[in-house]
């Protein structure tokens, strides 16, 4: 018989204890157990981790766990998402033993990201656009494309073959210099900032290529500046951004040291 | 513009998955010595995102090993080295309080064995393969095999799900690695 557990959704910066209802694993009901001004939100487990081998299963437990997250978010000023499937022993007091041995680790995290969420920000590009755009504006370019159409066909290849040589490297010229001068106006309006290295296409950008992925951590008041910022990318021709958020501060936590 | 929740798998997959900390605790639960996520769900998930990677699905072993291949990128190789085989698998760490399974990423290179981790990046066990022997053991565990290193520094145990493959890779890499079973 396995022994009595609690499954840990996060620790959020609140003092009492609550009932959150059924809104766990499998309807579980998920409550606080605070110690001083944090609470673990658990559910009542066995010591045994969630394990399937069915995958609509698994997905509907990531769902549910990461339901919970969003509604601690909504409820309680600070949270520390955690993994799924990590699972304590013990009872209450066990997990406020827990709390206890490991509050300056966790108070050191909550005050990271007290008043903060993360946000993805994905810039994405459509060649044709960008170079659609860029021969538009540039009187050179345009003069030799209608060259093009009065040379001979020989001459005419080659000169094909030179414009969009230049188109190319314009359009990443272009490209980079968007990215730099982003970067600096994230910079400024994050506390934190990761590159996603993973650059994952969101759905519904075909066509285009992601120029360049971002995670950030970003104070409340500053999310709507920062909108602002990545509309005036998102306006040019040629290019998009997607911004996702706000989520739970996944990227931005520190476990390393609870023990 | 506003930020929107993009509510699907991938997002809260890579969110939850990978970066919501792995922890390392007294309290934390372990499966025969493994922490965290049970294995099966592991795999479900693994192939999940490799699924919604790739838009294909494949079994899992294989398509886990590739996720887990994509942390491989930050393993320093010396000149000359190349990773010959990479699998998930544990170490078992007994040194100080907390005893217990550590999981990384396996890889065989044509010069080494090194276990790395991802985060905080960093390789927790290394060996040459030169005059590495490795031991069959009998195993703790239904879906892992365990197996015992022995090589110039000391002793190890290590698991992994796919014994046969290990073995067969560093066989590939070195006529200097012993087999052994017991």
């Amino acid at each position: 018989m396995a022994e009595e557990a609690r499954y840990l959704y996060s620790v959020a910066k609140t003092a009492i204890e609550v009932n959150l209802g059924e809104i766990g694993i499998e309807k579980k009901e998920v409550f606080t157990i605070p110690y001083k001004d944090i609470a673990a939100v658990v559910h009542s487990s066995l010591a045994e981790p969630y394990d399937t081998k069915d995958r609509t299963r698994a997905e509907e437990w990531i769902l549910e766990h990461s339901y919970v997250i969003d509604q601690a978010m909504k409820r309680f000023e600070s949270v520390l998402p955690f993994s799924f499937d990590v699972i304590l022993k013990g009872d209450n007091s066990a997990i406020a033993g827990w709390l206890e041995k490991n509050y300056l680790v966790l108070h050191k995290n909550i005050e990271k990201v007290e008043g903060k969420a993360e946000y993805g920000i994905q810039i994405y590009y459509n060649y044709n656009d960008l170079a659609g755009k860029i021969l538009e504006d540039d009187p050179e370019l345009k003069g030799m494309k209608s060259r093009i159409e009065k040379e001979s066909k020989g001459m005419g290849y080659l000169l094909q073959k030179k414009l969009d040589a230049r188109l190319k490297s314009l359009a990443s010229q272009k490209a980079a210099e968007l990215t730099n001068q982003t970067l600096g106006k994230i910079k400024t309006l994050a506390a934190e900032l990761k590159m996603d290295d993973k650059k994952r296409k969101a759905d519904g950008y075909k066509g285009m290529t992601l120029l360049v992925s971002y995670i950030c951590l970003v104070a409340d008041e500053n999310v709507l500046q920062l909108g602002e910022t990545l509309d005036e990318i998102n306006r040019r021709e040629g290019f998009r951004v997607r911004f996702t958020g706000p989520w739970a501060p996944f990227s931005f936590v520190d476990y390393r040291e609870l023990s | 513009m506003n930020p929107e929740r993009d509510s699907s798998l991938v997002e809260i997959l890579d969110r939850l998955l990978d970066k919501g900390a792995i922890i390392n605790a007294d309290l934390i639960i372990t499966v025969a010595g493994i922490p965290l996520i049970g294995l099966n769900l592991r795999a479900a998930l693994a192939s999940m995102e490799t699924m919604l990677e790739y838009g294909i699905m494949e079994d899992w072993d294989k398509s886990s090993r590739e996720l887990y291949a994509s942390q491989e990128t930050h393993l320093p190789l010396i000149p000359g080295e190349q990773v010959l085989y990479k699998a998930f698998g544990y170490i078992w760490q007994d040194e100080g309080i907390a005893k217990s399974w550590v999981p990384g990423i396996w890889n065989v290179t044509n010069q080494r064995l090194i276990l790395w981790v991802k985060t905080p990046g960093k390789a927790i066990f290394e060996t040459p393969l030169a005059s590495l022997r490795v031991f069959r053991v009998p195993t703790s565990h239904e879906t892992r095999q365990e197996l015992e290193l022995v090589y110039p520094d000391g002793r190890a145990r290590i698991s992994l799900s796919e014994r046969d493959e290990f073995e067969a890779a560093l066989a590939r890499a070195t006529t200097e690695t012993e087999v052994i079973s017991v």
